[in-house]
């Protein structure tokens, strides 16, 4: 017990400690933050009519974000797998940062759920036993119940591995192991789940395919590594942490192929909508040529083709591949084409048209993009904390028995 | 509208932080009702068939409530406001005073004169009434003046005339295939000698309308034939449709984002 | 019987015992789930939840009755899971909130459905002139928001222009040449009869055009409705005389109801609905017409505070050339009964198995 308040205590010191440069990206993230809660009062006095949300095209930025980062949390396990399958020495020494990463993008999940919600002060109505819990026919509960699930295997996995680390213990193979067997093939649940929460709707033909999960798991296992290979370029350039040129590489290879599939899976998808163009085609072809004369997504689709294809390309080049100046320049690329598609490409059409026909288009208010990026702050903010802390403790810089035991 | 908003936080429950937020809007007092208003009228199914006065049966509580962009009945707070017992209708067993109707002679402003005055069953040529063979009226002035619907009647493409549905020495009353006469309260018993299969699908419910209680053994208003067909013109002339064109109440609110419709004129492939 | 007073509809100290009847369950399944859950919730969960109803009017510290009022109502449990006093008490606390709120006497009805009343809707298409007189006496009867920024104003029905096309020597040649599609021929993309892409914003001077048709389109009452079963709090449901419900004070605002829906008869009150006090019906059912609050989803019920006494809904009784039918599926003798039995009906989008109770049909 008294390793554990010392833990704390010592966690809390180390994190808290940083040069101007820390303070001044904290405190930038800060301001997004006080926006954030600014907006989110808006939205809870006014209603959503602050947002660009209406009864036609009823799930906007948030949803969108919220798919966009669940699938970053499944992202992680990039990592995971290959250090503990394939037991990837350079993979090992950051499986703990991927586990971070996890976490941030999913407590970033359930804030975009806090925004997206009508009503937030009835989620209790959710909790099972004071509330009623549809389980198992709402495709949104079994989403909470493996959002939460993974959180905690998350959460479980990265500090008990931190605290070993930081007691000098030695690892319980005994139930540490099999946890993260469960945690790896969990992130394959999240995405999946994630996807069958719009897959299932028959009255949305655009989603309503069984490519959906694929879809999902490839962009997931793309966009997640992109941002992990930036996360870890940051992190050896600003800190004494070294993330081997192995662990990067790997990731690189991962993005790369991931981010064929999903190109593969978007043009088959292309193919069998446009080649018979039925009605049920409308969505997706308003998000690629427009309907009814109206065009506003257009452009969204058409850039993210252009980032997503030309990541894969300049991928392929080995040059660019194995460059580390480089390497950031089509992982940036991935990253933004594939929350362009993934954000606005997929959720936004699924309502255009109603599944009466209606057409109408959306656009973000000021409120939704100060959420956004207020969230974002937010998880960037929580994401520093936590590798701030594990960085520490990996360099055994923060140590049980103080600066003493640290510098043995 | 002035809002006020009260914001509560509550957080701690069952082991997790949340928020509650609860906004309470309070609306301002609205200004005082006009004393007096003007009356107001609305149509209920056809324009000149039928209409109703607004008043208020209960506070708060109208007998009907007006569109007032068309004025047409919108809403009934009372669906047998002036209504009257249907009448025996052959074949159909309905216990008193389940079926009503609105009654129609009152409000056909000529009925009392014509059955005294012009129309008043007496001379010489209506002791036995002579009519003309060629079904043909004889253009009396003031008569087409009075309705000028007749000019052309768009009933029956010629094949039919005034005495064909009029009674012949009762004019405030129509006829059946006996020569007997109906009330004007009653024109399905008329309508039905023709149009059989209308008259059986009215009788079930199928055709036309009725409000009230929709439990078969309810009370319902009735609507009868000639409050939603002008039976002078019930083809309403080129159109050859059964039903006059109305204005149509406002459309839909443009969602957010949209100046106009226009979008919805044009097909997503051109043609 | 006097209609514009129904035995339950009036105010509430004047209501005859006889209008708490118990509920005919539509699903069999539902009633042992129900006791265990009501059971335990009365044993364990009401604890904490009367606790709960306790600070929060300390928090408010005030005598206000209706902050009071609202924090019970934050605290209150989904409306099927309620014993009969809880919610008569629910009952009376709306009663006395909304009659504060507009300036007259609400009556908020509870009665439930009654054994051997299965609600039936049908819709002659060949008679639909495309008036919206529906439209609008649903508003008028329902509370529902009538703001005028974009989204304050709700309607439940919407009336579809249907193009009728027109086949030409001229346009023979349409359809040439061709981008994305395959099949192309004569006159191709003539829009006749075209569900999905009509107008729902036509405003000629008169109607019927004659260029167009029209559809009216609400909810559907399923019978197997998807947007019950994709609820994560069960808030929405079918009751059993066949109208899918809402209960307002449960509903999160999660959407996925609305996503869920094939027929897009749902709405989410962006805000806090717009109801001027002279224009709102007194006459409300809990899971019906009452006024809705800012966030949560709503839909037609068939106006279930009339229905529910057997009145007509108001979209029926105002419909000009009485396209509108409705009655109850179980009674052989009812219209819509007959009209199955006579007429040639379709449900809208029947290959998605909803089991629509609406049919449409032409004669």
């Amino acid at each position: 017990m008294q390793q554990l308040t010392r833990f704390a205590a010592d966690y809390v010191g180390y994190v808290l400690k940083g040069g101007t440069k820390f303070y001044a990206w904290m405190g930038v993230l800060g301001l997004f933050i006080v926006g954030m809660l600014y907006v989110f009062y808006l939205q809870n006095t006014d209603g959503l009519i602050v947002t660009g949300m209406t009864s036609q095209i009823h799930d906007g930025l948030y949803f969108a974000n919220l798919v966009f980062l669940v699938g970053v949390a499944a992202g992680a396990v990039t990592i995971v797998f290959p250090a503990y399958a394939y037991h990837h020495e350079g993979m090992h020494k950051v499986a703990v940062l991927g586990e971070m990463l996890a976490i941030t993008a999913v407590i970033m999940v359930m804030m975009f759920v806090f925004a997206h919600m009508g009503r937030p002060d009835r989620l209790w109505h959710m909790i099972p036993i004071i509330g009623i819990y549809n389980f198992p026919h709402s495709m949104l509960g079994w989403d909470v119940l493996v959002l939460n699930g993974y959180l905690v295997l998350n959460f479980i996995c990265g500090f008990y591995y931190l605290w070993v680390k930081y007691t000098g213990g030695e690892i319980n193979k005994k139930w540490f192991i099999p946890l993260v067997w469960v945690a790896i093939v969990w992130a394959l649940s999240i995405h999946t789940v994630t996807a069958f929460l719009i897959s299932t709707m028959p009255a949305r033909p655009m989603w309503f395919h069984s490519m959906m999960p694929i879809r999902f798991i490839t962009t997931a296992f793309a966009a997640g590594p992109a941002l992990i290979i930036l996360i870890f370029m940051i992190v050896r350039n600003n800190t004494k942490f070294w993330v081997d040129d192995s662990a990067i590489k790997l990731l690189t290879t991962i993005v790369t192929w991931c981010l064929g599939l999903a190109i593969f899976l978007t043009m088959s998808e292309i193919v069998v909508e446009l080649y018979a163009r039925t009605e049920h085609a409308n969505g997706l072809y308003y998000l690629m040529f427009g309907l009814h004369g109206l065009t506003k997504l257009v452009p969204w689709f058409w850039s993210s083709v252009v980032l997503m294809i030309g990541a894969f390309i300049l991928f392929l080049i080995p040059r660019f591949r194995n460059d580390f100046k480089l390497l950031p320049i089509p992982c940036v690329m991935a990253f933004a084409g594939i929350w362009i598609e993934k954000g606005m490409g997929l959720i936004v059409p699924g309502f255009i048209p109603t599944p009466i026909g209606e057409v109408a288009e959306y656009y973000p208010s000021f409120v939704e993009v100060m959420m956004t990026l207020g969230i974002w702050s937010f998880g960037f903010f929580i994401l520093t904390i936590l590798f701030k802390g594990a960085i520490g403790i990996l360099q055994g810089e923060i140590k049980y028995g103080g600066p003493v035991a640290a510098a043995k | 509208m002035r809002k006020l908003a009260t914001v509560s936080l509550i957080l701690a429950l069952c082991g997790g932080a949340y928020y509650a937020v609860s906004a309470a809007e309070k609306t301002a007092e609205p200004p005082k009702e006009a004393a007096a208003k003007a009356p107001v009228d609305c149509f209920e199914s056809r324009k000149g068939a039928s209409e109703v006065t607004q008043r208020e049966i209960k506070p708060g509580w109208p007998n009907v409530k007006c569109s007032p962009t068309t004025g047409a009945a919108l809403w009934y707070g009372d669906p047998f406001d002036g209504t009257v017992p249907m009448g025996k209708m052959p074949q159909m067993d309905i216990p008193e005073g389940l079926a009503v109707v609105k009654p129609r002679s009152e409000k056909l402003a000529l009925m009392p004169i014509c059955g005294v005055s012009c129309h008043n069953g007496v001379g010489p040529k209506f002791t036995p009434p002579v009519l003309p063979k060629d079904k043909k009226p004889a253009p009396v002035p003031t008569m087409a003046a009075m309705v000028p619907d007749l000019a052309n009647l768009q009933h029956g493409r010629g094949r039919i005339w005034c005495m064909d549905c009029h009674h012949t020495t009762q004019r405030n009353k129509l006829v059946d295939h006996w020569g007997d006469p109906i009330s004007f309260d009653q024109p399905q018993l008329l309508c039905g000698k023709c149009h059989g299969d209308k008259l059986r699908d009215w009788r079930d419910g199928i055709h036309g309308k009725r409000i009230g209680e929709f439990v078969s053994t309810g009370k319902k208003r009735w609507f009868t034939c000639t409050e939603c067909h002008n039976p002078h013109n019930v083809q309403d002339g080129a159109r050859n449709r059964g039903f006059v064109q109305l204005q149509p109440e406002p459309s839909p609110q443009l969602p957010r984002g949209m100046a106009n419709a226009d979008h919805e004129k044009l097909h997503p492939i051109p043609h | 019987m006097a209609i514009n007073q129904p035995p339950c509809a009036g105010p509430a100290q004047d209501r005859p015992s006889d209008c708490s009847v118990q509920p005919a369950s539509a699903d069999p399944k539902a009633n042992p789930l129900k006791t265990t859950r009501r059971d335990f919730l009365r044993s364990g969960g009401m604890l904490s939840l009367s606790s709960l109803m306790g600070t929060a009017a300390l928090m408010t510290q005030s005598d206000n009755a209706n902050a009071a009022t609202e924090w019970a109502e934050h605290f209150q449990k989904n409306y099927r899971l309620m014993t009969p006093e809880e919610k008569n008490e629910a009952r009376l606390r709306l009663e006395r909130r909304y009659s504060d709120e507009y300036g007259k006497k609400v009556a908020v009805d509870t009665t439930d459905a009654q054994p051997g009343m299965l609600m039936g809707y049908a819709l002659n298409i060949r008679k639909c002139i495309g008036c919206r007189r529906c439209v609008h006496a649903c508003v008028a009867e329902n509370n529902q928001s009538r703001g005028k920024r974009p989204g304050e104003k709700i309607e439940w029905i919407q009336v579809l222009r249907m193009e009728r096309g027109k086949f030409e020597q001229e346009k023979m040649n349409h359809g040439y040449p061709e981008g994305l599609g395959i099949q192309v021929g004569g006159n191709a993309y003539t829009p006749a009869g075209q569900v999905l892409e009509g107008q729902y914003h036509y405003n000629p001077k008169a109607v019927p055009e004659q260029d167009a048709t029209y559809m009216p389109i609400a909810c559907m009452q399923c019978e197997k409705p998807p947007c019950v079963k994709v609820c994560p709090v069960r808030t929405t449901y079918r009751e059993g005389d066949g109208p899918v419900v809402i209960d307002y004070n449960w509903c999160i605002g999660c959407r996925m109801c609305m996503g869920a829906c094939p027929y897009w008869a749902r709405r989410i009150n962006v805000t806090t609905p717009v109801l001027p006090k002279e224009e709102m019906n007194p006459v409300t059912h809990y899971l019906g017409n009452r006024p809705r609050m800012r966030g949560v989803v709503e839909k037609c019920h068939w106006c279930l505070q009339r229905s529910r006494h057997n009145r007509y809904p108001a979209c029926v009784e105002v419909c000009p050339v009485g396209a509108r039918k409705f009655g109850n599926l179980l009674d052989p003798e009812s219209e819509v009964s007959k009209i199955l039995q006579r007429k040639n009906v379709f449900r809208l989008k029947a290959e998605l198995n909803t089991f629509p109770k609406f049919f449409y049909f032409y004669d």
